[in-house]
């Protein structure tokens, strides 16, 4: 398999180390009130998660080519150490890739090309012994037992947070959010999808699309939950159970997925009121705080760029791009003419 | 190298001085907390590492984990804002807790809060630099009782025909476009590009200011509309994108302070850009500031010496350094503390507006941060009126509120701190509530803002917080302020003011109006004093060159500067008194 390998500047790498990682104060900081224990390197930094760096590439020449793929920027820390490697499912297993030192830096770096929509699982070689991320949160145990740090590039539709019955259930709770289950929003998706063309269903929108959630949104929380905000998918993990629990009890035949809307409505209001008959409070106290987090998470997963795994192919964007116009029929929300090619038409800006 | 400068900050009080010094032939470094973020066009990938993406202005949730009063809370940055865990800001509160706030940042990056910022680019009025004289005699100011007004008010060291020609050469080289007419604000020369067409819904505030009589001029903007000669910026598209206030902008249309300043400088010999550097002290021996000393991108500790030493932070932190460097040596303290002023007099403005539902609906993402502005409520006659201390410039916002999630996100929030509340909290948007919520909202809100000076305090101020500390284990800043009765009342009037333009413009609504007088922490990213220049030292931290007083090579360029807010957005003036102070070094260098 070859690697293509990416010369980043010095000062590239730097931008996002001197924020994060440089400091004096060892005070767990960023422990997430327990999420990573006070010796744990995560807990002193500050955004692990952004760890490796995950950007757009482009080779400075074909854009929409290079649209296809992602810049994964590993960095290890160590001020020690006299080399360090990396060895991952993106090349061959038995061929570790050099990482070089920053001038005067304890960091360690190199930047690879990996196509968009993939999981990888990876571990750093540092004077002979592999080693997990200690910055990366995202860790993986194998069939063997054997963990090892791992990453996903944009559009990537693979669960890695939820299991299948929890995004059974987020679908639906996630869709009565939603203005797409209103008749003009059902019938706007399906224009939509209909709509797409077999060059774009087999490229971007092929991987990001899964027909069982709301545009996306699910996977963008399933992403969010391993990335940005995995310090809240505890809060997922345990709601989610206990919802789950609470379907069944009033309706033990049904699997909750398949409930009637009216079960999830009921269930959306009670959560709102913060009363949910069958709850069990002393697992989680306030099932109304997490429709609040469910809330900004599923309205930011539907309305963000499509890179971020919601939002499939812009469909929510057009969806007010169709709904909102003038008397001449012109849009409203031209957004096609901002966002780069080919999810958008912008001439200039490359994403 | 041999330094003749090291200039503290890549923003607006430091890329202009170095700017003059450079293309004179002098050796400048430049220490930059900040990464080195580029445009498209100078990336060899072609790629910006800003994007127009709407979670790179409000990022993902963090949690507040310091032992304050708001431990626990969630705050929702932009990427290029400091993790408020590692370098907190702490205000007190109005019962007297102490709070962390995301307001009252720039941004950490090179090009400091112009990468970020709308792009006003207002000039202050004669008036604003005079306010001192204007209320000596007056016996008319409402809500004045104890005559701080008047005894608070401070005439600048130096006229608006001082600071003029720099004004001149700030919008020439920065790259602004508006227009000149109906301005209170006389101009010798007239640089401004061409404004691009305004937004449609801008149509309606134009009729509003027309009803009222409000002589109208098009916003000021930082933006360049056409190819600008003196940074080599190209245009070959159109700039309008709702992707403007707290965005970087990928094509470097916008003209932050590191395209429009300091990029063209980047290869010169003489000129050296440190980013990722974060200064933690300064040195001193006797009158003079010898060394530098600060954190390079890896954390190691560093030091640098000059014959000159420019801070330009912004305001809370530039003071911070002065304070943390004088907790380090009695005999800077001594010198930078003499009159213990430094601090004292913090301000920002008092700002505000109204906001209304608009008959019809607009494609808002079409646009940039205002189009039209007046300089009705500045005139002597209007404040004189209605027993006012200083007058306010006065415009409309047509990019907020202009995309999906700024939408929701913004939907009843106040400020930074409380981004994305209501509309969690507001349970009933949901299924046919949120097409109706999309309905009433998307493309059919106007907003018109009100910035105007703030009445200044000695009891408002900059200080260490006692056991806060930052990731280098620093004191943080610690910011005690309130507002003045006379500040209400301003605000009052001015945010009626605009409430009038938009029922004049056909609201649909009642507009919703107030200012920011009922909460402590709002500061709309506008840190202005602190260290401010005047005619004596005993009554300024600097002279009128913007030199500390008690030291011979210490000056201070940022908005610290400041003895009142002025009325109108801080930058320009920031801009413009930076390249006067470059002017300054020069002669001495």
């Amino acid at each position: 398999m070859a690697i293509r390998i990416v010369e980043k500047d010095d000062y590239a790498i730097l931008n996002y180390c001197a924020k994060y990682l440089a400091r004096d104060n060892a005070d767990p900081r960023h422990n997430f009130f327990g999420r990573w224990s006070d010796s744990d390197v995560r807990a002193r930094v500050a955004e692990s998660w952004r760890f490796p760096l995950i950007d757009g590439y482009s080779d400075g020449a074909d854009f929409e080519a290079g649209y296809a793929f992602n810049e994964v920027t590993f960095v290890y820390q160590d001020a020690a150490a006299a080399d360090a490697a990396v060895v991952g499912t993106f090349a061959n297993l038995y061929e570790p890739l050099p990482l070089r030192r920053v001038a005067d830096t304890p960091f360690f770096t190199l930047s690879i090309v990996v196509p968009k929509g993939e999981v990888h699982y990876y571990k750093f070689l540092v004077g002979g012994r592999a080693l997990l991320d200690p910055i990366n949160p995202q860790q993986k145990a194998m069939d063997n037992g054997v963990a090892w740090s791992r990453f996903f590039t944009q559009l990537a539709s693979e669960p890695v947070s939820l299991e299948r019955w929890e995004i059974a259930i987020l679908g639906r709770l996630s869709a009565h959010i939603l203005p797409f289950q209103t008749e003009e929003g059902r019938n706007f998706l399906s224009r939509f999808y209909d709509g797409l063309d077999a060059a774009a269903r087999s490229t971007q929108y092929a991987r990001a699309y899964r027909l069982d959630q709301p545009v996306g949104v699910v996977n963008f929380i399933d992403k969010l939950l391993a990335r940005e905000e995995n310090h809240r998918l505890a809060d997922y993990r345990v709601c989610l159970r206990l919802i789950d629990r609470v379907l069944r009890q009033r309706n033990p035949y049904v699997e909750p997925a398949l409930m009637p809307k009216e079960i999830y409505v009921e269930l959306y209001e009670q959560m709102a009121a913060g009363a949910v008959p069958g709850w069990s409070y002393a697992e989680y106290s306030n099932p109304r705080f997490f429709l609040q987090l469910l809330r900004r998470h599923v309205f930011t997963g539907a309305f963000s760029h499509p890179k971020y795994g919601g939002n499939a192919g812009g469909a929510a964007w057009a969806y007010l791009e169709e709904k909102y116009r003038d008397r001449e029929g012109h849009t409203l929300f031209d957004w096609r003419r901002i966002i780069e090619k080919p999810l958008g038409e912008s001439t200039e800006y490359h994403g | 190298m041999q330094f003749d400068v090291i200039i503290i900050g890549s923003g607006a009080g430091g890329a202009p001085v170095a700017h003059t010094l450079v293309n004179a032939g002098k050796a400048v470094l430049m220490l930059e907390k900040g990464p080195l973020l580029k445009p498209q066009y100078q990336d060899p990938r072609g790629l910006s590492d800003f994007k127009r993406d709407e979670l790179f202005a409000t990022g993902p949730e963090k949690i507040l984990n310091l032992d304050l009063a708001n431990r626990g809370a969630s705050f929702f940055s932009s990427h290029i804002e400091p993790d408020l865990n590692d370098e907190p800001h702490v205000y007190r509160d109005a019962q007297g807790s102490d709070r962390a706030t995301i307001e009252g940042y720039t941004a950490q990056v090179v090009g400091g809060g112009t990468q970020l910022y709308g792009g006003v680019s207002l000039r202050f009025s004669p008036l604003d630099l005079a306010l001192a004289s204007f209320n000596q005699e007056r016996s008319d100011l409402a809500d004045d009782p104890g005559g701080d007004v008047k005894r608070e008010a401070r005439d600048w060291p130096m006229d608006y025909a001082a600071l003029e020609p720099y004004y001149c050469m700030a919008e020439k080289l920065v790259g602004i476009n508006g227009t000149r007419a109906n301005q209170i604000k006389p101009c010798s020369e007239d640089h401004y590009q061409t404004p691009l067409a305004a937004n449609p819904i801008s149509g309606l505030i134009a009729q509003g200011m027309d009803a009222l009589g409000m002589k109208r001029y098009r916003t000021p903007l930082a933006v360049i509309t056409r190819d600008h000669a003196p940074s080599g910026r190209k245009v070959s598209s159109d700039a309008r994108t709702a992707f403007v206030n707290r965005y970087g902008d990928p094509l470097g249309y916008k003209s932050n302070t590191w395209v429009a300043l300091l990029s063209p400088l980047a290869a010169r010999p003489n000129f050296e850009l440190r980013p990722n550097c974060a200064v933690t002290h300064l040195d001193a021996s006797g009158p003079r500031v010898t060394r530098v000393n600060y954190r390079d991108a890896g954390g190691a500790a560093r030091s640098a010496e000059a014959k000159v030493v420019v801070v330009a932070c912004s305001a809370i932190e530039s003071v911070r350094l002065l304070k943390l460097s004088a907790a380090m040596d009695w005999q800077f303290d001594r010198r930078i503390e003499s009159n213990g002023l430094l601090g004292a007099y913090f301000l920002t403005h008092s700002f505000g507006g109204a906001d209304a539902r608009m008959p019809g609906r607009y494609d808002k993402s079409m646009t940039l941060d205002s189009d039209w502005a007046t300089d009705f409520c500045g005139t002597e006659s209007f404040l004189k009126a209605n027993g006012l201390w200083a007058g306010a410039t006065i415009y409309n916002n047509t990019s907020d509120r202009a995309l999906p999630i700024s939408l929701a996100r913004t939907h009843g929030a106040q400020d930074l701190d409380n981004i994305w509340k209501a509309f969690v909290e507001d349970t009933s948007i949901t299924g046919q509530r949120m097409v109706q919520f999309l309905d009433e909202s998307f493309g059919t809100h106007l907003s018109v803002t009100f910035m105007a000076n703030q009445v200044p305090l000695r009891s408002n101020r900059i200080e260490l917080h006692p056991a806060v500390r930052d990731k280098w284990g620093r004191p943080a800043a610690y910011i005690v302020k309130g507002w003045h009765a006379h500040d209400r009342r301003l605000m009052d009037v001015m945010a009626e003011q605009c409430a009038k333009i938009l029922r004049a413009a056909g609201a649909v609504d009642e507009p919703s109006k107030g200012g920011v007088y009922h909460d402590v922490s709002r500061i709309a990213n506008h840190v202005l004093g602190g260290a401010r220049f005047g005619a004596h030292p005993d009554d300024s931290v600097l002279d009128p060159d913007c030199k500390a007083w008690q030291f011979d090579n210490l000056y201070v360029t940022d908005g610290s500067f400041m003895p009142t807010s002025g009325s109108g957005n801080p930058t320009l003036t920031i801009q413009a008194n930076a390249f006067r102070v470059g002017d300054v070094l020069l002669n001495r260098l």
